[in-house]
């Protein structure tokens, strides 16, 4: 009775150290950092809005793409209202939790700065951006989608 | 139902027949302004709200509450850093204090400010450039069943630098009942008559009077996106029942020399119908005349036209073209 009494609890803590283990091994393998923000690939205007009213269905918005390369540069269509007006580089205010986007256009000294955002509509990876064209009083919202590559 | 939950919904009965008797009788009494006709571009002047209260409360039950009055003013005005406003009543007198934009008014869920703006829009306006600016008594104030009074608000302002005709609005209210839409006992709106700002330079800036075309946002640069509408109903002109409206429009620098203009009947000139006889365009003026990187628009010029061309249509229905000059002050 005393050896039943000696082995049991040793028999039960020996089976608890090993499922407490396992489990520390579970939690340790499910990664808890926030993922850096990939913006890479090229990106196409879905809604645009200027002091909340949508002139999405107003303007034709098909040329209207930008391209973020993998090596920090970004490139865009012609001719855009957008505030950057050439090709340069960019990055964002912080990997992981960015609240701006940076950019950096060719020959300009200062850098440009829009709000970002990085949402999921409808299942689909939207980038917003909000800045002041030329008044600081009017503020446009640009949401663009990812273009499928294959195309 | 038990009995002690019957007792409760019987005292929440009681109290609900009771606010509803008594509290709702009280109130603010409509709202009048007295606002000069005109003034002079950067005059200061002062507006005066009338009002009053008259609560009716069970004795002995009291209403304290602080006093609350709003502008709607142009955004030019740059009232939030001018404007004065001050009451006098047979309670007190004092200064008023602009609220927070940090502070949320509780019923919309935005700040005061903005929660008015969404409450009371622009009133009689057609434009769209103002902004509501509410401001609080430091102090609160106990009524009395009976107690009426009549309070005044004056709101000293500049009227800032550009010539312009809108409708000014005012409002009072009480601090405890917030901006509840279905409240109309303490919240009293009113907007004056025109009022007139003259003797500065540039377009005149009209409010209120309907457009035959305009371009919004009122105040903008050539890189913005802007609309330019056009309003067939306001008047007749060479262009009533025309199915399509096109634009002819120039843009000058600041030298007032031309930089470029766009004189063609296509999809890229036409104004899109959007019913009521209003048509409308938006563009990029940048990517429309297809400026260099260094040059910069001060001003267009615009005519509507017909399908040919040959009729036009420019200022109040004359020769003369419309004008847009771009700022943003």
């Amino acid at each position: 009775m005393m050896k039943i009494n000696v082995i049991l609890p040793a028999v039960l803590l020996a089976f608890g150290l090993t499922a407490l283990s396992s489990c520390e091994d579970g939690i340790s393998n499910v990664s808890t950092a926030e993922a850096a923000k990939d913006i890479t690939g090229s990106w196409k205007v879905v809604q645009l809005t200027r002091n909340g009213e949508d002139l999405s269905q107003r303007l034709d918005l098909t040329d209207f793409r930008i391209d973020f390369n993998p090596d920090g540069t970004y490139t865009l269509a012609e001719q855009l209202p957008f505030i950057a007006n050439a090709p340069g580089t960019y990055s964002l205010s912080d990997p992981q939790y960015p609240f701006a986007l940076i950019l950096k256009p060719e020959g300009v000294q200062e850098d440009v700065v829009a709000r970002f955002q990085f949402p999921v509509v409808e299942g689909e990876r939207q980038l917003s951006l909000s800045f002041s064209l030329g008044c600081e009083s009017n503020v446009y919202q640009f949401n663009f989608e990812r273009e499928n590559q294959d195309l | 139902m038990k009995p002690v939950t019957r007792t409760l919904l019987y005292c929440y009965l009681a109290v609900g027949l009771f606010v509803t008797l008594f509290l709702v009788h009280c109130g603010l009494t409509a709202l009048t302004v007295t606002v000069p006709e005109q003034a002079m571009v950067n005059e200061r002047v002062t507006f005066v709200m009338h009002s009053g209260a008259e609560p009716r409360i069970e004795e002995p039950g009291t209403y304290t509450t602080q006093l609350l009055a709003g502008i709607m003013v142009p955004k030019s005005w740059n009232a939030r850093e001018n404007a004065v406003l001050t009451f006098t009543s047979p309670k007190g007198n004092g200064t008023m204090r602009m609220i927070p934009n940090s502070e949320i008014e509780p019923v919309s869920g935005v700040n005061w400010h903005q929660a008015a703006k969404n409450m009371f829009g622009i009133g009689p306006n057609l434009v769209d450039d103002f902004e509501w600016i509410v401001y609080r008594s430091p102090q609160s104030y106990t009524f009395r069943n009976n107690e009426d009074i009549s309070f005044d608000v004056n709101v000293e302002c500049n009227v800032g630098a550009e010539n312009m005709l809108a409708r000014l609005g005012f409002y009072v209210g009480s601090s405890i009942e917030n901006l509840r839409p279905e409240d109309t006992d303490y919240k009293k709106v009113a907007f004056s008559q025109v009022f007139e700002v003259t003797g500065g330079e540039g377009d005149l800036i009209d409010f209120v009077n309907p457009q035959l075309a305009a371009i919004q946002p009122v105040r903008s640069l050539d890189n913005d996106i802007i609309t330019l509408t056009f309003d067939a109903g306001v008047t007749h002109t060479a262009l009533d029942n025309q199915e399509d409206i096109y634009l002819t429009i120039k843009c000058f620098d600041e030298a007032g020399a031309l930089i470029a203009e766009v004189n063609e009947q296509t999809d890229k000139t036409r104004l899109t119908d959007i019913g009521g006889k209003r048509f409308l365009l938006d563009f990029w003026p940048r990517g429309y005349f297809n400026l260099e990187k260094d040059q910069r628009i001060a001003r267009l010029e615009y005519y509507c036209t017909d399908a040919t061309g040959t009729q036009r249509v420019g200022y109040g229905n004359t020769e003369e073209p419309f004008t847009y000059t771009f700022r943003c002050q």
